[in-house]
This record gives structure tokens, C-alpha cells and sequence, in this order.
């Protein structure tokens, strides 16, 4: 199940409120740094009115304004902005200036208004005029202002965005770093091999991973308990199975032994064979089983060499029988491995070469350590590639068949004999669960066959 | 001789004891481990084929009280008989003092000649001669007779013919003949063992006693036909 990423999830939760905070936080940033500075250059307006203001003179009911066109010029001029000036009287009438500059409504003293197709500033200024007072407006174009706001804008955004970067990277290694023991904890269980069962250990993961570890070491401690049950019952039905074998087999000798017409000892020895057969095939339906992954097998330290010792007196009296010639070649072969599987590898093997060999075959057994170029073979005991393998000079098995042989059950089109078809599928099996492989080839001279199984380097 | 079978499954055991009735033995069968016990405690076997799945007591038990009785059962060879594979029960059993170990189904033939290898074993150790069809050993004079004569035999090859003779029909590897030889102080080499084992076979062939060879591993004296 592809999922959704976790650290993907965490992101997308994380980041747009911080980027929203961020923002914000900008906003509440710039506003009061505008304030003082509109506040101080609306000041300087209201000193050019009140300036203003006090060139106005009463005669009687009539207000004039009296300006020197010098003094006028120099308050006109500015560097960035264009200003204006509107004189009223207290009863509202025109006195001098720009009709038509907008006052700010009701009491306010300033306000931002549209004049001559251009956004001005405007202040209004209350200028004493003999008895009562009259209204001085002066207004601003706001490219000062706007230059002005641009440039804290700027100050404010810097920091901000240098707080925003810092903070999605903190979120984003942070996030990754906190999702490490995670990754751990998959490392831990993708880098076991399947018939590993072993409870993961919890030790140093954290709190929060603590119900997912235990979750699935209760899944572990049941899938190995199910297997050992199934291990248990394997064995049991071997034991059950074996033994009236063993009693039939019994009686067919027993039958053979005694003087028999022709037709009934053919037919004894049909049923004695069938014997030994079912007896084999029990125990390869139990490699068979035992080798599948999963099935929990008991490893330990097993030489191939010993193992081939131990079983060589059985086959020397097998190959006796058919008048094989049955040879060794044994050099220590340390595998880490089932005794059992790999006894029943090697069983297989030397079973097919003297099923499929005609009578008289020369066979040999072979086991050791194979060593790559890099290293000298007397350098040390130990490395090496541990091997098994069997060699005869019967048929052999055509090339395009070699693939085909491993499959379960399947025969070589033609071949005499009964056997199952399971002994090289078990092989295979047996190989695979010790990370070992198959290899099958001709033998010696390009004659019969030779069945290689090759384990990984020690 | 006189055999004990103790085994629960009725055909197998019938069969079995019909086999070795065939070859001259008296058989007692039982198929309960607490009567196997009684029965040797009060009577004298010379070999018990002891099966280790029993009911209620198993074989490891039967095995365990008859090493326990009185003089540990004496001589008495057990060869016990599983239907488990597992190695376990193997080293369990022969740690309890079982003297062989046969694992179900096996063929009649390789279980007559283990009988006999037993009972040759355990009779050996009674008297100083061993028999070989038409060779006769005495290991106490140290003297060889092949058909009553006089066989004249080196002391390396009577050491290498003494551990032939202790496993008929079972296969020897030329490690196990030398560290039996080694006693003798120099190195010896397996090229030595041929050479002593070919001075056997020109000694002895002629009286129809075969010793094959196993390529690449040991030799094997034949059951003398």
C-alpha cells in the first residue's frame, strides 16, 4: 500500500499557518513604523499653514492676503512633491490660494483626497484673523510619502522573509529528523530475512512509535507461535506416518524373504517399492515445508563435510546395490545452516544420481570452499564460498530442460523410473532459504550431469 | 541370543520380530516402556531395539531407567528406532547410552546386519577371539589363523585390520584408521594406509574376505559370504 508521506502530511499541516503568522506579523510590523513618519510630515504641513496663515490681514469686514510672490515660491517648492494652499474665511469665503482643494470632513485635521487628478495629502489649519479665525488648507501630493513607505516597507520585509526562510527550514529538517527513529524502525524490520521472527527491539524508539512496536511484535510473537505449531505438527505427522511405513515395509521383506509363486513375488515387490517411495515422498513433503520461508528452521554451524561423513555409509551400501561407483571428495565447507535441510539437500541429490544413472555410474560427491581470485586459498581457514555438490556421467539433463527440472513435479519427458519430481524443487527451496545458489551443468568431459550448490561467501 | 522389541505399533513390531526370529534370535515383544523395564530388570537380554515414541513412558525414559539400573544394564546394547529426524533426539539418545540409531522407515536387511554388528560388539567384548568367516583373531596372544592356519600379520596391519573388523559392512575413513594407528609414535600418512590395506587384501582375498575401497574416503570390510 503506497500511503500518504507522513513528512509530507506534516509539512502541509505546518506551513501555510506559518506562512500566515508570517505574514501577518509583517503587517503588524509595518503599519505602526508608517504612523510617526505620515504624522511628522503632516506637521510640516501644518507649519507651512500656520506660516501661511499669519499673511492674512483684516481690514475692517474684508480679509486680504498678502503674500510676497518670493515667500510663495519658496513654499511652493519641494524636491519630490507638489504643494498647495487654500485660505478661507470664517465664514468660508475664498481668500487666496487653490479653490477647490478639499477639506477634511467635519473635525478632522487631515485627510487623503484626490486633487488635480493626483492623490494628495490634506491639513487643515485653524490661523487667527483679528476676532475670529480662519481656515488655512494645505495640501501634498504623497510621492515623498510613498517613497517613504516603500522603503520601510522594505526594512520590515527583509527580516521577515529571512524569519520565514530560517523557519521553513527548521520545519523541514526538523520534521525529517524528528521522522529518524521511524526510518529506523523500517530499516530494522526491511533488513530481516523472512524466517526472521525475533520480537523488534523497542529500545530506544520513541514513546510515541511505542504502540506500533509493540502492535506488531504481538503480530510476530503469533506468526512464529502459528509456525511453531506447524513445525510441531509437521514432525508429528512424520512420526505417525513413518512408523506404519516402517511395519509395511517390514512385512513386503518379510513376504520376499519366503519362497513365492512368480506372479504374487511381483507383485509383493510392486507394493514393497511403492513402500519405499511413500517414505520418501513423506520426507520430502517435510524439506519441502521446512524449507519455505517463514517456517522458523534451527541454524547453527554446520560442515558440509561432516554432514556428507556422517550420511556416506547409507550411500555407499545404496550405490553398492546398483553397482555404482560412489566416491569422495570432502574438504571442510562451514555453512551456517539447518542440518537436517541441508542433509536432505544433499540426500536429493546423490538419490538423483543413482536413480538416473545406469548401472556401473561413477559418482562423486564433492564438498569445500571455493575462493575467488583476491584471495589465496592457504591465506586463511576461513572465507571462501562453501559448496556441495554431486557429479555423475549418466544422461545428464538436456539444457533446455534445466530450468524446467526445479519446478515441482516435473519430469524430464521420458525418464524411466518413479521418482515424485519434488527432489530438485526441494533443492531449489533449500538453496534459496540459505541464500545459496543452484547451478546445474555438465560434468566432467561434457558428460552426465553435476548439480552445484553454491553458498553465499562466508 | 534373546532380544527385547520394544515397540507399540503392532505390524512393525510382528514384523520385526519375525525378521529375527528368522535369523536364529528368541524375540520378547513389548509395546509399553514400564514392562520393557520390569522385563530386563528381571531377565537377561542380550540386545533391546528400543522405539522412542512410545506411549506414557517414552524410549528416553526406558533408555534412561535401563543405563540406571543395576550395572547400567551391563553390556547390553540398545539399538533405538525414531520416526524424528531431529538431531536432537539423535544426540539425546545416544547420550543416554543408546548404541545405535535407526531412523523409521528402514530397509530389514540394514537392520539385521546392525543387530549382528551389535551383538559381535558386545559378545567381543566378553571373549579375546573375533571371527570373521574363515579368519579367526586372538587378541590376547596377538594371533591371526585364516582357515586354522597361521597368518602371518605385521603389527600396523593388524591394527588397521583390528578397526576394519569393528565395523563390518560399515565404511571407514582412512582419518579414523590412521588416529587408530597413531599410537605407533611416527606420522603416518594416508598413503601408508593403502599400502598396509593392499598387503591385507593379498593376505586374505584368497579366503573370499573382501575389503572395497570408497573412493576418496576409507575402506569397507565386506559381511563375509
Amino acid at each position: 500500500m503506497a500511503g500518504r508521506s507522513l513528512r509530507a502530511h506534516l509539512l502541509r499541516m505546518l506551513l501555510p499557518p506559518i506562512a500566515a503568522a508570517l505574514a501577518l506579523g509583517a503587517l503588524v510590523s509595518y503599519f505602526p513604523t508608517t504612523e510617526p513618519a505620515t504624522h511628522a510630515y503632516d506637521q510640516a504641513l501644518v507649519d507651512i499653514g500656520l506660516a501661511l496663515g499669519s499673511h492674512v490681514r483684516v481690514m475692517q469686514t474684508e480679509y486680504r492676503f498678502e503674500l510676497p510672490a518670493a515667500v510663495e515660491q519658496v513654499l511652493r517648492t519641494d524636491r519630490f512633491d507638489s504643494i498647495y494652499y487654500r485660505v478661507m474665511s470664517p465664514a468660508g469665503m475664498e481668500i487666496a490660494g487653490d479653490p477647490g482643494l478639499p477639506a477634511p470632513p467635519g473635525d478632522a485635521v487631515a485627510h487623503d483626497a484626490q486633487y488635480n487628478g493626483a492623490k494628495v495629502r490634506v491639513v487643515s489649519v485653524q490661523s487667527p484673523c483679528g476676532r475670529s479665525t480662519c481656515t488655512v488648507l494645505v495640501g501634498e501630493t504623497m510621492v515623498k510619502r510613498e517613497r517613504l513607505a516603500r522603503e520601510l516597507l522594505l526594512q520590515s520585509i527583509f527580516p521577515e522573509l529571512f524569519i520565514a526562510i530560517a523557519t521553513l527550514l527548521i520545519v523541514w529538517f526538523g520534521v525529517k529528523r524528528g521522522l529518524r527513529p521511524l526510518a529506523r524502525l523500517s530499516d530494522e524490520i526491511k533488513s530481516r530475512s523472512a524466517g526472521d521472527l525475533r520480537p523488534i527491539d523497542a529500545a530506544g524508539a520513541p514513546e510515541e512509535t511505542q504502540p506500533l512496536v509493540s502492535a506488531l511484535n504481538g503480530l510476530l510473537t503469533e506468526v512464529s507461535a502459528a509456525s511453531r505449531n506447524q513445525q510441531r505438527f509437521l514432525a508429528d505427522a512424520a512420526h505417525q506416518l513413518r512408523t506404519p511405513l516402517a511395519g509395511l515395509r517390514a512385512h513386503a521383506e518379510l513376504a520376499l524373504a519366503q519362497p513365492l509363486p512368480e506372479a504374487s513375488r511381483a507383485q509383493v515387490e510392486q507394493v514393497h517399492q511403492a513402500t519405499i517411495r511413500t517414505a520418501r515422498l513423506a520426507n520430502q513433503l517435510l524439506a519441502l515445508a521446512r524449507a519455505e520461508p517463514g517456517a522458523r528452521s534451527t541454524t547453527s554451524l554446520v560442515d558440509l563435510k561432516s554432514l556428507a561423513e556422517g550420511e556416506a555409509d547409507a550411500w555407499v551400501h545404496q550405490a553398492l546395490a546398483r553397482d555404482a561407483d560412489l566416491g569422495f571428495e570432502l574438504a571442510h565447507a562451514p555453512v551456517d545452516g539447518d542440518a537436517f535441510l541441508l542433509r536432505e539437500a544433499l540426500a536429493n541429490l546423490v538419490h538423483n544420481a543413482l536413480e538416473y544413472s545406469p548401472r556401473g555410474a561413477r559418482i562423486t560427491v564433492r564438498t569445500g570452499r571455493r575462493y575467488d581470485g583476491s584471495a589465496a586459498p592457504d591465506s586463511a581457514r576461513k572465507g571462501g564460498s562453501a559448496f556441495l555438490e554431486v557429479e555423475d556421467d549418466g544422461p545428464g539433463i538436456p539444457a533446455a530442460e534445466r530450468a524446467r527440472v526445479l519446478e515441482r513435479f516435473y519430469r524430464v519427458p521420458g525418464t524411466p523410473g518413479t521418482g515424485s519430481g519434488l527432489g530438485l524443487a526441494i533443492v531449489r527451496e533449500i538453496a534459496a532459504s540459505h541464500g545459496a545458489t543452484l547451478a546445474i551443468n555438465e560434468g566432467m568431459g561434457a558428460r552426465g550431469c553435476r548439480v552445484a550448490i553454491t553458498f553465499p561467501h562466508g | 541370543m534373546r532380544l527385547l522389541i520394544v515397540e507399540d505399533d503392532a505390524p512393525l513390531a510382528s514384523g520385526l520380530q519375525r525378521i529375527l526370529e528368522a535369523e536364529g534370535h528368541a524375540v520378547d515383544v513389548t509395546a509399553r516402556g514400564e514392562e520393557a523395564v520390569l522385563a530386563a530388570s528381571q531377565e537377561k537380554f542380550d540386545l533391546v531395539i528400543l522405539d522412542i515414541g512410545l506411549p506414557q513412558m517414552d524410549g528416553f525414559e526406558v533408555l534412561r531407567r535401563l543405563r540406571a539400573g543395576p550395572g547400567g544394564g551391563g553390556p547390553m546394547p540398545v539399538l533405538v528406532l525414531t520416526a524424528r529426524d531431529a538431531v536432537d533426539d539423535r544426540v539425546r539418545g545416544l547420550d543416554l547410552g543408546a548404541d545405535d540409531y535407526m531412523v523409521k522407515p528402514f530397509a530389514m536387511p540394514e537392520l539385521t546386519a546392525r543387530v549382528r554388528a551389535l551383538l559381535r560388539r558386545s559378545q567381543a567384548h566378553g571373549g579375546p577371539r573375533i571371527a570373521h568367516g574363515p579368519l579367526q583373531l586372538d587378541t590376547v596372544a596377538r594371533r591371526a589363523f585364516l582357515r586354522n592356519e597361521p597368518l602371518e600379520l605385521a603389527a600396523r596391519e593388524w591394527a588397521v585390520l583390528e578397526v576394519l573388523l569393528a565395523r563390518v559392512e560399515k565404511i571407514v575413513s582412512k582419518e579414523a584408521i590412521i588416529q587408530a594407528v597413531a599410537g605407533w609414535g611416527d606420522e603416518l600418512s594416508p598413503n601408508a594406509i593403502e599400502v598396509y590395506v593392499s598387503r591385507l587384501r593379498s593376505k586374505l582375498e584368497p579366503a573370499g574376505i573382501k575389503i572395497r575401497t570408497v573412493r576418496g574416503f576409507g575402506y569397507m570390510l565386506e559381511e563375509y559370504k
